[in-house]
């Protein structure tokens, strides 16, 4: 080993460690009482009153900050469509066969489950830890599971990719439509009680006006990207096999 | 939550993630990824953040996993064309 190797992981194992330090500060500082300050005070005491939701995190990502919701949701979209544009679209039906009779029975008993999670995680992100975005990644993973038990011919039969640009449009519409709503009725971009949403009781399903659409909204954004970005990725290899 | 579990959870992420960048493997290399991304999912819901847990699990552990095997069964691998890997 030459000097100058050993210099360089000397530096970056000091940068490592200097970097863990200050993390690690970060940790010790939860236990701290009387840090929350500024918007967060604002945030935990008057969210659920102001948005209805019961879960702060979500009454934050699409509520008070629902624009910077907008702004990841199409970086994901700009994400996808580079990958799209990088890797050529293919239909080849039938290339992967998938795995045996047993496991293809399996997962068709525990699919119909599995999807009832991700909508559960979408539809009660206003109540419980969740929403879109882990929903909508229960969903692109679901896909996956279904290209490796059943072979790709499966979903290219039962979930084309025009479909999904389809979901991924319509995600996009209804967060601009409920975003636009809010600036019609003259109340602000993406504005939630006070664009007139009704706000329901707290703690029910119906409630937290908009952020329940919004959650949709995201969950087909992010569930059709993500599982856009897997088969893109996955068609060349079925091309080159079948080639 | 016992103080013996937290401490193991630690060394154990420490050893995943180490895992993870020293291992030569790629293959092995993603699934000691994942493994980090469980570990590091369990820590943050014993931190009690379970939105970031929920996240991470999904994320790292489901996406990030089939991603990678995508890119790694698309690309040549040194040894397959019956050269020797470069060290």
């Amino acid at each position: 080993m030459n000097i100058r190797l050993a210099l360089s992981r000397l530096a970056s194992m000091i940068l490592c460690l200097s970097f863990g330090m200050l993390l690690f500060q970060g940790i010790a500082a939860l236990d701290m009482d009387n840090r929350v300050t500024g918007a967060a005070a604002h945030y935990l005491s008057n969210a659920p009153a102001e948005t209805g939701a019961n879960n702060i995190v979500s009454a934050i990502l699409f509520d008070y900050r629902a624009f910077d919701t907008l702004g990841e949701s199409t970086v994901i979209f700009t994400a996808v469509c580079g990958i799209a544009m990088l890797f050529p679209r293919k239909q080849i039906l039938h290339s992967a066969r998938g795995l045996s009779f047993i496991t293809r029975r399996g997962i068709g008993f525990v699919a119909p489950f599995i999807l009832m999670y991700a909508a559960a995680i979408i539809l009660t992100g206003h109540l419980s830890p969740g929403g879109g975005f882990q929903g909508g990644t229960v969903l692109a993973t679901f896909t996956v599971l279904m290209c490796v038990v059943y072979g790709s011919g499966f979903e290219s039969t039962h979930l084309p990719p025009w479909k999904k640009d389809l979901l991924e449009s319509a995600g996009a519409l209804l967060f601009a439509g409920v975003g636009l709503f809010g600036l019609i009725v003259g109340t602000g971009f993406l504005s939630n009680l006070s664009a007139g949403f009704p706000s329901g009781a707290p703690g029910t399903l119906f409630s937290a006006g908009s952020i329940p659409f919004l959650n949709i909204a995201v969950a087909l954004k992010v569930g059709a990207g993500l599982s856009t970005i897997f088969y893109c990725m996955i068609n060349i290899v079925e091309d080159r096999r079948g080639s | 939550m016992s103080m013996y579990f937290v401490v193991f959870l630690y060394v154990f992420l420490v050893g995943a993630s180490l895992a993870a960048s020293l291992i030569n493997d790629i293959l092995s290399s993603v699934i000691a990824l994942s493994i980090f991304g469980v570990l590091l999912s369990t820590a943050f819901a014993i931190m009690q953040a379970p939105d970031v847990a929920l996240t991470q699990a999904v994320i790292n552990s489901g996406i990030i996993t089939a991603v990678f095997l995508a890119a790694y069964s698309q690309t040549e691998k040194p040894g397959c064309y019956g050269e020797e890997p470069d060290e």
